[in-house]
Order: structure tokens, then C-alpha cells, then sequence
């Protein structure tokens, strides 16, 4: 079984997301801040995050950067989560080292397949 | 050479031999003299003053008998005399015709001592005087010293108001940067919470954690419909900020025009397909165009799907494009409920929607043809409309030639071909 860490620091848009993807199967691991995702990243092996961008102690760019300087998740697939729809942002998290943007709302059912085109 | 006679020294017959002078020539001659508007004088090569008219006298203030005999320094500047005389003494050995305007900025004296601009022209006489043709140019003096100052102030106030002009374009600048924040800032914290109602709408409909009776089916479909009809508008509010503020950027491309029309119909079909609505494509499959293809696709989208709205169960639409010589041209027209002559024009602008007619329709979010007209533009075309109430309506519009084409089309005649 696949594991998904998701971080999100709003509590309905983490249940909402651990619910659509655990429905299908995945086992998941929900954390509110960049900080405790971190933490969670170093005790679980982890097949795919899922970082909201705006979190509160450390953000999805923080908690990004960081993964990526470990051996282990150098090519974890990360993705980024996000209300924001600027011209540049998702280029911006692709160059930050995200391997894929998703913006809320997110489509439940474009969610589920992206997360398994990634993971497979 | 002082002591000599000018006219000896040039062999010249001497004076007493000049031809005999009537009465009536001279009184013609003084007749003319006097009426000169400018002072005239005629000066020995020594500077003796020794004909002078009417003007003269009252432009210097002299009676002519004061003057007789003089030598002319008397009429220039104290300061100025030293040079005058200078110049006269070049003068005799280079006797020329110096016409009026040429040469420095001149002043003469009057005998009240005060000081005004002339234009002096000198002509040289046969017997080795000069005449000198002075006029009084202070009127000119002030109106050019007017100008001047009055194209000091305008240059002034120009200068003041490009100054506020510069300080008003900085602030609209940051008014348009703060609207831009305001708007992406709004703009997340919008759909953040509609976020969760769309995901759990779309969670409820799929009855995962339990069946729903007819009616929570219903009501959840409800939500489902509404919210998403929310984010449209949030997003088109958006597009449309994006488009106005220039912060829109087009990523333009070559691609078969055809190809994104059909792809954009196949996206809509099951709307048409719903009201049994026959979707009829005319495309010239070999049409390539250079645009930004996403919002290429979304201008036929906002296209399509109105006319997908507004006409009646069992309706036409048609899809046309085709090359014609000012442009590539698309149009899409339906069967549907037409368009009043008096709105054809509003319907282009922000949040018009149909009025009374209308009744019944899907609601729109009253931007999609303002984007889509702006989109149209930013492409450098244009679009229009052609409606009869009733009958249907007949949407248009045309972007410029692909710039291959556009370049390839002069090259005829054997031009050089790479």
C-alpha cells in the first residue's frame, strides 16, 4: 500500500484530502504545518507528498528544499497544493523542486489520478 | 589717404562734372526721400552726416540742421563709437551692399541719450559715400522678447505638469500594483473555502461513506452546481483583472486551428448533446494559425457555450473557419434566441447579460464575452456580431495571419527563396 503524507493547515481541506485519496486505497498521513511533515518524513517512508504551499512555522517551499536535500527523497514525487492561481506560480514551484501543481479546489477525481500517475 | 579726395583716389570725374540736376527730378527725388518710413542718411567716407530725411529726425530727435555735418558716432552709443569708427574706416576700402538684417544686433543713440535696437542696410554711392537705411526695430525687439518670455513660461508650466503628470503616473502604477495584491489575495482566500465545498459536494455525490435518498442527491447536486458556478465567476473576475491591468500574458504558438476547435467542441458536446442540438463543423483542416492555443480554446469555449445556452432543444450550431485575405476568419452561429439590435453592442461589456428574453437560460457569469472580446484584441483581431431576434445569431471574428504566411505572401515573382 502506498503512502501519502499530506500537509495542510486548514483542518477541513486535510480531511477532505485524506478522505478522497484513502477511499481509493492509500494509506495516508496527515500533518498540519511544514514543520511536523518534516518530522513525519524522517519515521515513515513516505511514496508521495502533498504540501499546501501556505502553512504556517515552514511552508510548502520550505518543507520542499529541505526534502530535497535528503538522499531519500531526491526523487520522491512532491506535490504542490494551492488556492493561488498567479501568472508564475506554478513555475515557481516546479523550479523549487515540486514535481507537480495542483490548485484548489481541487477536481476529486483529477486528485486521485494524478496522485496515481505519480506514484505508479 | 585722409587728406585725399575720395574721388580722385578712385579716378573718378570729379564732382562739378556730375550731369546737371533739374528741378523736377530733385523735387521727385525729395519727394521719395521724405516719405522713407525708415531714417535715412547719407554719410561722407569720413562720416560726415551730409543728407538725412524726415524719419531720421524724428527717429533720433534731431533737427535736421543739428545733424548736417556731424559725423554719424554722434547717433551710436558712447560705448559702442570706437568700434563704429573702426568698422566705417573697413567699410570705405571694402564698399559693398549690406542689406538689412544681415550682421550683429545694432543700437543707435537718440539725442535725448536714450539707447534703441536698429537694422542698418549700407549701400555704397557712386561718388564714394555711403547711404545708410536705419530702422527702428524696438517694436520687434519687445514682441520677440514677449515670445520669449512667454515660451519660458509655457516650457515652465510644461515642465511642472510632465512633473505631475510623472508623480500621478506613479501613482496609478501603485494603485494598479496594490489592486493586482488585492486581487490574488482575494482571490486565494475565495477559493480556499470553496475548496473544501466543491471536494465535499463532489464526496457526498459519490456516496462513498453511504447512500443518499432522492432528495440529498438532489441538494448535493444543487451545491454541486452553484459552487462551481461560483468559482467560474472568481475565476473570470480574475482573468478579466489579469486582462485589464496587462498582467495577462499570451504564450502564442503555431498550431492547426482546427485541431483546438474540435478539441473545444468535443469538451462541450455532451451540453448539445444533452438538447439534441446538431453541431455542424466547417474547417479548413489546413489553417494554421499562431496564437496562445489555451486561450485560443477559450475564446471558442465561451463562444460555443453560449451558443450551446441560448439555443432551443433541437437547434443548429455551426463552426466555421477560413482564410481570407485580411486575416484568418471563425464564426459561430446558432438557431438560437438572437440578440436585439440595441443590445449587440452592451453584450461585449463586463457582467451584460440578456434581459427579459433570456428567462430560463443557465446563468452566466456575464464576463465571458468581455474576456473573450479582450482576448480577441490582445490577439490583434477583432469581433463581432450579427443577430436576428428570433432567428439566431452569428458570432465572428478575425485574428491576423500567422506570421509565416504574412511574410511568405509578399515573396512572389521570383523573389529570392531560402
Amino acid at each position: 500500500m502506498k503512502r501519502i503524507l499530506i500537509a495542510e493547515d486548514r483542518p477541513a481541506s486535510l480531511e477532505l484530502i485524506c478522505t478522497v485519496l484513502e477511499s481509493v486505497g492509500y494509506e495516508v498521513v496527515g500533518v498540519a504545518d511544514g514543520q511536523e511533515a518534516l518530522e513525519k518524513a524522517s519515521e515513515n517512508s513516505i511514496d508521495l507528498f502533498l504540501l499546501d504551499l501556505q502553512m504556517p512555522k515552514l511552508d510548502g517551499f520550505g518543507v520542499v528544499t529541505q526534502l530535497r536535500k535528503q538522499p531519500n527523497f531526491a526523487n520522491t514525487p512532491i506535490v504542490a497544493l494551492t488556492a493561488s492561481a498567479m501568472n508564475g506560480d506554478r513555475e515557481r514551484a516546479l523550479a523549487a523542486g515540486f514535481s507537480a501543481y495542483i490548485t484548489k479546489p481541487v477536481d476529486i477525481r483529477f486528485l486521485r489520478s494524478e496522485i496515481e500517475r505519480l506514484t505508479s | 589717404m585722409q587728406g585725399k579726395s575720395p574721388n580722385a583716389n578712385r579716378g573718378e570725374p570729379p564732382t562739378s562734372a556730375e550731369p546737371q540736376v533739374d528741378l523736377q527730378s530733385y523735387l521727385r527725388f525729395r519727394d521719395l526721400l521724405e516719405a522713407a518710413p525708415n531714417a535715412i542718411f547719407e554719410v561722407e567716407h569720413d562720416g560726415t552726416i551730409v543728407l538725412l530725411n524726415a524719419a531720421a529726425e524724428q527717429m533720433f530727435g534731431y533737427a535736421r540742421e543739428e545733424l548736417l555735418g556731424q559725423i554719424i558716432e554722434v547717433l551710436v552709443p558712447e560705448s559702442l563709437r570706437h568700434r563704429h569708427r573702426e568698422n566705417r574706416g573697413d567699410y570705405a576700402e571694402h564698399p559693398v551692399t549690406r542689406p538689412m538684417g544681415i550682421g550683429l544686433e545694432l543700437f543707435a543713440r537718440r539725442k535725448d541719450g536714450g539707447q534703441f535696437p536698429v537694422e542698418i542696410s549700407l549701400s555704397p554711392t557712386r561718388s564714394s559715400r555711403v547711404i545708410a537705411v536705419v530702422r527702428d526695430i524696438t517694436d520687434r525687439k519687445q514682441a520677440e522678447a514677449q515670445i520669449n518670455a512667454m515660451h519660458r513660461q509655457f516650457t515652465t508650466e510644461l515642465e511642472a505638469t510632465n512633473q505631475q503628470l510623472e508623480i500621478r503616473n506613479r501613482e496609478v502604477e501603485r494603485a494598479n500594483r496594490l489592486k493586482s495584491e488585492f486581487l490574488a489575495s482575494m482571490s486565494h482566500e475565495l477559493r480556499t473555502p470553496l475548496h473544501t465545498i466543491i471536494g465535499f459536494a463532489d464526496l457526498l455525490a459519490e456516496e462513498l461513506k453511504g447512500p443518499l435518498n432522492p432528495n440529498q442527491k438532489r441538494f448535493v447536486a444543487h451545491i454541486q452546481q452553484d459552487s462551481r458556478h461560483l468559482l467560474e465567476l472568481i475565476n473570470d473576475i480574475l482573468d478579466l483583472s489579469k486582462i485589464e491591468s496587462g498582467r495577462l500574458e499570451l504564450h502564442p504558438e503555431m498550431f492547426r486551428a482546427a485541431d483546438a476547435i474540435h478539441e473545444t467542441i468535443d469538451g462541450l458536446r455532451p451540453l448539445a448533446v444533452q438538447k439534441q442540438i446538431e453541431v455542424r463543423e466547417v474547417l479548413d483542416r489546413d489553417l494554421n494559425i499562431s496564437a496562445d492555443r489555451v486561450r485560443f480554446k477559450e475564446i471558442f469555449y465561451n463562444l460555443i457555450s453560449n451558443a450551446v445556452k441560448f439555443t432551443p432543444e433541437k437547434g443548429q450550431i455551426t463552426i466555421e473557419c477560413s482564410e481570407g485575405q485580411e486575416g484568418i476568419f471563425f464564426m459561430v452561429a446558432d438557431t438560437g434566441i438572437g440578440i436585439e439590435g440595441s443590445e449587440q453592442q452592451a453584450i461585449f461589456d463586463k457582467f451584460y447579460q440578456l434581459g427579459s428574453t433570456t428567462r430560463g437560460v443557465r446563468e452566466g457569469t456575464g464576463l465571458g464575452l468581455a474576456i473573450t472580446k479582450n482576448l480577441v484584441e490582445m490577439h490583434g483581431g477583432n469581433i463581432w456580431v450579427e443577430s436576428t431576434p428570433g432567428k439566431g445569431s452569428r458570432f465572428q471574428f478575425r485574428l491576423p495571419h500567422a506570421p509565416s504566411q504574412a511574410s511568405a505572401t509578399p515573396v512572389q515573382d521570383g523573389a529570392v527563396n531560402p
